[in-house]
């Protein structure tokens, strides 16, 4: 365990440290190094063996992959004529998709490939249920087109598990307009964490109709935005860790008591909705309102700006505003960075060979860039950011560029746990049942029983 | 429904003097109210559905359009779920009206000591609460491999309402004479066609409740179509409207109305079956305490 | 053992494999429905009961290799705070939704639309057959509507409180459980009154004529005849929409999901997330088996009172 540890601590500050450079490459028009030749080459070696029928199954709520997907399908199928593509598109959110996904997986009726966030790596691993890919990566060229920090972010246990498109960042949106309202300037930026409290009760104050001051995640509805959107970059803003230097979650500590009292404020005051709490996928409604102005601070994944923008880009770019997230003092910004979603092998597959070449002709550099150009995510793999268009759009740039100062959540198995301790804490203090200083309290019970005892540790 | 109304009621219309205005007003104000609780959310839902940009209050939409029929069917598959749906709903009908006339006859001519106790076991089963058995289901269906297939879907749903059906329909046999069959097998019938020959006809009320309520649950059931299938293309409707109401619309827009349109459908022969055979399916779904 | 009769037909027989025989062919007719009962009703009893006993999970190491891990679940049960929340948020909902809810409601209704027809007013089947609407639609799209209904910003009841200057009402984050008893009641209320509209069919008119001829007042006759007679099946009703109330879970589920923190989670609910979002199927089969048991005790309260009865 302790191995295991050390090396999800130092994969992390790898990534930190490693973002930077890969993001220069990402941005640098003349950075990259020969990579659109070599695509494909790799896999020359076991073209016209592969047949058989390759089930590519994953979840989209945006529509914005099945044509991708098909396109490589039929890429793949072109290429190997023996070989039939199944996709089994599930339009459905991540979460409902993971939980079926899990229940398949248990049985031995799985997908060939599958699609889920990243932050899923180790728990699969751990079950056996995924396929290392480093014999795979190792004969394709294309491999290094992806920087070593991406590469890391899907490393486990010495292992490559799977191939991203995307990286996570998140930005923290306001609506220029609802803010001039409130009498607050159109390129507002908060100088520390206060100040979105304080503009979120500027909002409030100015009474327009049918706008909602804030959106502040929290509880097990807010999902896995809960931790990403909302209490982690909170804590990292309030100079708390999630993990301590030997790998133990850290529960009740002075960061976390100062996040619990943010929760508290932001909810007691009537700035973020308790609908949050209770709604199914409460995002989906939050996200429309800050697309048509009904909300004006929202903290929020980088790709949702995509949904915006293809109902009204115009609009959009006029009244969306973008900031990365302010600290406690006043510190440098930052954003929260992760692996996004990526691509698996199952390892109860039974044709692999097959499931690899689909990944691999999902992932050429045009498609990727077109795919993240329309669900705006930085690169994965660097090349893509040379194609004129990703090069173009302003938005994609500030996001690439915001990576260099993105801390990443941490690749380990027992995160998606902790993210599920994160909720019911977060949503206590949010439903007004205990005060920040219990909550913080009751956030160290549920870690020692989310992951243990002996892996949780607490700071006074 | 008004026959249905009659029936319970019974009595006729002219046991006491008539009404005092007063009264009067006062019973239909009660009624005013009682109908728009009950009513308001279906107002809502046909509206919601006829309606491109549904919201959530009740509204007659200003344009309405059959586009979120339209759009159910090209963009949400429902036509395969309608298609197993119907599949599932009626093969578990044939089989539960089979099981439950043999199972109900045998249990009302058998001669056991301790019969009462099958009797009283059988009604214990069909208290078991649904969702207490949602997570050993699935992993007694994973261990069978009946996740994921028509066979998982159809057992399953044929034992949801079998103790009571088997319950119900021993007590119609038990009022069928025995002296009926046991004449129709001097006359050389095989016990097997004495039961559908003579008896069965008897008892059709009871296969009339049988078919119904089967039919019916198999339709509307969710709790086990969520943990039995993970497919799409096993999907059934109540796990296509399940799925489509826990995400409405795309990752930024709200869509009741595509939703709405589903519910209709997924409502329709609901509403068939009860307008068909009313008295029938009321007295059926009031016994079995499970309701849809 | 037992010496009886040699009778062809009679109760009593001289021993198992005579029993055997002589019924063979019913005891055919029972194998399906035992055999379908036995799998899908007792096997995930047992089943559940098997897997209380391990640490089984959907992901991450205990998927790979569950473990048995003796009466830890039980304890942790016994020690989870929000399994004892659960337990009170079970007994709440029971008792706002079924026994104050839909049994007053429906007794209220049953009552006054026995009363409207005989009076001849032609409005009562429409109302009738409106409460009826309710209870046949299935409990999936019942949540929905409510869904609607409730909604904060353009919810149908937040704009009706509007037009008389109240609200808006935020239903979940202020009064949730009180927002999945309304929900629950409108869909329930319809059975409690099918039962005592036909109850009060059976009440005989002369008891009522008799009454009157005494001089008593309405009240007088409905509290001195009329509830004395429904007592009985009252009493089962009771406890048989408290049963089927229990396990209530698709309309809390598409209401408040449990929350907001925990404010509705009900055991079957609680059951579902343990195993179907924590990913623990263990700890979640413990908690089926402790719903199974409470049911069990309140079936066999139920069947033995109702036997009684009969």
């Amino acid at each position: 365990m302790n191995e295991l540890e050390r090396m999800a601590i130092s994969r992390r500050r790898f990534l930190q440290i490693a973002a930077a450079t890969g993001v220069v490459v990402a941005c640098g028009p003349a950075a990259t190094g020969g990579g659109a030749a070599a695509t494909g080459g790799g896999a020359a070696a076991t073209a016209g063996k592969i047949s058989g029928t390759v089930t590519v199954s994953y979840p989209d709520e945006a529509g914005f992959k099945p044509k991708y997907v098909e396109q490589a399908a039929a890429a793949v199928k072109a290429k190997f004529s023996d070989l039939n593509v199944k996709i089994d598109l599930q339009k459905i959110n991540s979460d409902d998709y993971y939980t079926k996904l899990l229940l398949q997986l248990d049985s031995n009726d799985v997908p060939d490939v599958t699609h889920v966030s990243g932050e899923k790596i180790g728990e699969l691993a751990d079950a056996g249920y995924i396929e290392p890919l480093d014999s795979y990566v190792s004969q394709w060229a294309d491999w290094s087109q992806y920087s070593d920090a991406v590469k890391s972010g899907v490393t486990y246990k010495g292992k490559v598990w799977a191939i991203p498109y995307g990286l996570d960042m998140r930005w923290l949106y306001y609506r220029k307009d609802d803010l001039q309202k409130a009498g607050l300037p159109a390129d507002w930026k908060p100088t520390n964490v206060q100040g979105i409290l304080d503009a979120a009760a500027a909002v409030k104050k100015s009474n327009q109709t049918n706008v909602i001051p804030y959106a502040l995640y929290a509880g097990p509805a807010g999902s896995g935005g809960t931790a990403n959107h909302a209490f982690v970059p909170l804590l990292w803003a309030y100079g708390g860790e999630l993990q301590d230097k030997d790998g133990k979650w850290i529960g009740d500590s002075p960061a976390v008591r100062k996040v619990m009292a943010y929760y508290a404020k932001a909810y007691g005051d009537g700035l973020s909705p308790k609908d949050i709490l209770t709604a199914t996928k409460p995002w989906t409604a939050m996200r429309e309102k800050v697309g048509n102005g009904q909300l004006a601070l929202l903290f929020e994944g980088g790709w949702v700006y995509g949904g915006w923008a293809a109902k009204d880009k115009a609009a959009t770019q006029a009244n969306v505003g973008y900031v990365l997230h302010p600290t406690e003092s006043g510190g440098p910004s930052f954003t929260v960075g992760g692996p996004g979603t990526c691509w698996y092998i199952t390892a109860k597959s039974k044709n692999k060979q097959g499931a690899w070449e689909t990944i691999k002709a999902v992932n050429t550099k045009d498609i990727v860039a077109k795919l993240n150009i329309e669900d705006p995510h930085p690169v994965a793999r660097s090349d893509s950011a040379d194609v004129a268009e990703f090069k173009a759009d302003p938005y994609l740039v500030a996001s690439s560029q915001a990576l260099t100062k993105a801390k990443f959540t941490p690749v380990d198995a027992a995160y998606p746990k902790v993210q599920a301790a994160i909720q019911k804490a977060t949503a206590r203090v949010a439903a007004g049942e205990v005060s920040p200083t219990e909550a913080a309290q009751r956030y160290t019970d549920d870690l020692k029983q989310a992951v243990g005892a002996d892996k949780v540790t607490t700071q006074s | 429904m008004t026959a249905a109304a009659r029936a319970i009621s019974g009595t006729g219309p002219s046991r006491r003097p008539r009404a005092r205005p007063l009264e009067w007003l006062l019973v239909h104000l009660a009624f005013v109210a009682v109908s728009a609780f009950f009513l308001a959310p279906f107002l809502w839902l046909f509206g919601a559905a006829f309606d491109e940009n549904a919201t959530a209050y009740i509204h007659w939409p200003s344009a309405p359009t059959f586009n979120n029929f339209i759009r159910i069917f090209t963009e949400h598959d429902f036509g395969v779920a309608l298609g197993n749906s119907v599949f599932v709903s009626v093969a578990t009908m044939l089989l539960v009206v089979v099981t439950v006339s043999l199972a109900g006859y045998s249990l009302s001519r058998i001669e056991l000591r301790r019969k009462d106790w099958i009797t009283y076991g059988i009604l214990l089963l069909q208290t078991m609460p649904l969702s207490a058995t949602m997570v050993p289901i699935y992993g007694l269906a994973r261990q069978l491999g009946l996740r994921n297939s028509y066979l998982g879907l159809i057992l399953i749903h044929a034992t949801i309402e079998l103790p009571f059906l088997v319950w119900l329909m021993k007590g119609f046999f038990d009022s069928v004479p025995r002296q009926l069959e046991e004449a129709s097998w001097l006359d050389g019938r095989t016990k097997l066609r004495a039961l559908i020959e003579i008896v069965l006809p008897l008892a059709r009320p009871g296969l009339g409740i049988a078919a119904g309520l089967s039919f019916l649950s198999a339709w509307a059931e969710v709790l086990m179509v969520i943990i039995l299938v993970d497919q799409q293309s096993m999907k059934t409707v109540p796990l296509a409207f399940y799925e489509a109401m826990r995400n409405q619309g795309g990752y930024t827009e709200v869509q009741y109305g595509v939703i709405a349109a589903m519910a209709i459908l997924y409502l329709m022969p609901v509403m068939a079956v009860f307008i068909g055979a009313r008295r029938l399916m009321v007295r059926g779904l009031m016994s079995s305490t499970r309701g849809l | 053992m037992t010496v009886a009769g040699a009778g062809a037909i009679g109760p009593r027989s001289t021993g198992l494999g005579r029993t055997l025989k002589r019924n063979r062919l019913y005891f055919a007719g029972l194998t399906p429905a035992a055999l379908l009962l036995a799998v899908f009703f007792v096997g995930p009893a047992l089943w559940a009961l098997g897997s209380s006993f391990t640490n089984r999970a959907l992901v991450g190491i205990d998927a790979a290799n569950p473990r048995f891990v003796g009466l830890d679940n039980y304890t942790r049960l016994f020690g989870d705070p929000d399994f004892g929340r659960v337990i009170v948020n079970s007994i709440v909902f029971v008792v706002g939704s079924a026994i104050i809810g839909q049994f007053i409601l429906g007794l209220g209704l049953a009552l006054l639309i026995d009363h409207a027809q005989q009076r001849g007013f032609r409005a009562a089947n429409f109302v009738y057959a409106a409460v009826l609407l309710a209870w046949v639609d299935p409990t999936l799209i019942a949540g929905f509507l409510w869904v609607a209904m409730f909604d904060f910003y353009y919810g149908s009841l937040n704009v009706a409180l509007s037009v008389f200057g109240l609200g808006p009402v935020n239903w979940f984050g202020q009064a949730p459980m009180l927002a999945v008893i309304i929900a629950n009641v409108w869909r329930g209320t319809a059975f409690t009154m099918l039962i005592f509209l036909g109850a009060l069919r059976t009440v005989p008119g002369d008891v009522y004529e008799a009454a009157r001829v005494d001089g008593a007042s309405a009240w007088r006759r409905f509290w001195d005849h009329t509830l004395p007679m429904l007592r009985p099946i009252a009493a089962l009703t009771l406890l048989s929409i408290t049963m089927s109330t229990f396990g209530t879970f698709i309309v809390i589920q598409t209401l408040t999901n449990g929350g907001p923190s925990f404010q509705t989670e009900v055991i079957a609910l609680y059951a579902y997330h343990e195993a179907f979002q924590a990913h623990e199927v263990g700890y979640g089969s413990t908690i089926a088996v402790a719903m199974l048991v409470l049911n069990l005790a309140f079936a066999v309260f139920y069947l033995r009172w109702s036997r009684a009865r009969a």
